[in-house]
């Protein structure tokens, strides 16, 4: 079904080091604290306007907050 | 546990509970009369009636129980799952209809067709809750 996405992010450290809770944060960029546990467990990947809003709230770049990981090939593959 | 997450498992129960039901009498008074009975319009007003009463009721007490969740409205992630859902038992529905317009040409039992697209119609909407579900859980 789903797999995780390879987009990381570091919006639990940066929030936490700004003292805001996931409330807090939710109602700033307008998504539920659900959703903000979501991004932080990387069960879900924000929209590109939710992204650019967190990262604009943290004063801080999209790739700053959010990265991406290639995703791990089979060595199999990978010897190829 | 986000509210839409807790109404979609309280409906899959619920939906679940009263579908399973309303087949168990079906099959109950089909077997009584050696036939299968055909759609009785007041069985499946009861059942309806039910199904609102169980679904509402069971609402209310989640909603109480979190009111700021429940007055909260859908954001970006509920409306991806409620889509996502929505599609994968799109294809479900269309599956069951197939099949029940494929037995309808092998056995041209109106009754039968009746209930196979109702019966899809139902399995469709509680894998789309099944789906929901998945995907508040596992990601999407």
């Amino acid at each position: 079904m789903s797999k995780a996405p390879p987009i990381t992010n570091r919006v639990r450290e940066l929030r936490e080091a700004r003292g805001l809770t996931q409330t807090d944060l939710g109602d700033a960029i307008g998504v539920t604290r659900h959703t903000i546990i979501a991004i932080e467990q990387g069960r879900y990947s924000p929209s590109l306007e939710s992204a650019f809003r967190i990262a604009r709230l943290f004063g801080l770049g999209l790739e700053d907050v959010f990265g991406w990981e290639e995703p791990v090939r089979s060595s199999r593959a990978g010897k190829r | 546990m986000p509210f839409r997450e807790k109404s979609a498992w309280l409906m899959l129960i619920c939906l679940g509970l009263v579908s399973v039901a309303y087949a168990a009498l079906v099959a109950t008074m089909s077997n009584a009369v050696g036939q299968l009975v055909p759609p009785l319009i007041p069985l499946l007003v009861v059942f309806t009636v039910a199904l609102v009463v169980l679904a509402t009721g069971s609402h209310i007490v989640i909603a109480v129980l979190a009111p700021r969740d429940a007055v909260a409205p859908t954001d970006e992630r509920d409306r991806a799952v409620s889509a996502r859902a929505g599609t994968w038992s799109g294809y479900v529905f269309a599956a069951g209809v197939a099949l029940a317009l494929g037995l309808y040409l092998i056995v041209r039992n109106g009754d039968l067709l009746f209930y196979c697209v109702f019966g899809s119609w139902v399995l469709a909407q509680l894998s789309e809750y099944a789906f929901e579900i998945a995907f508040y859980r596992r990601g999407i």
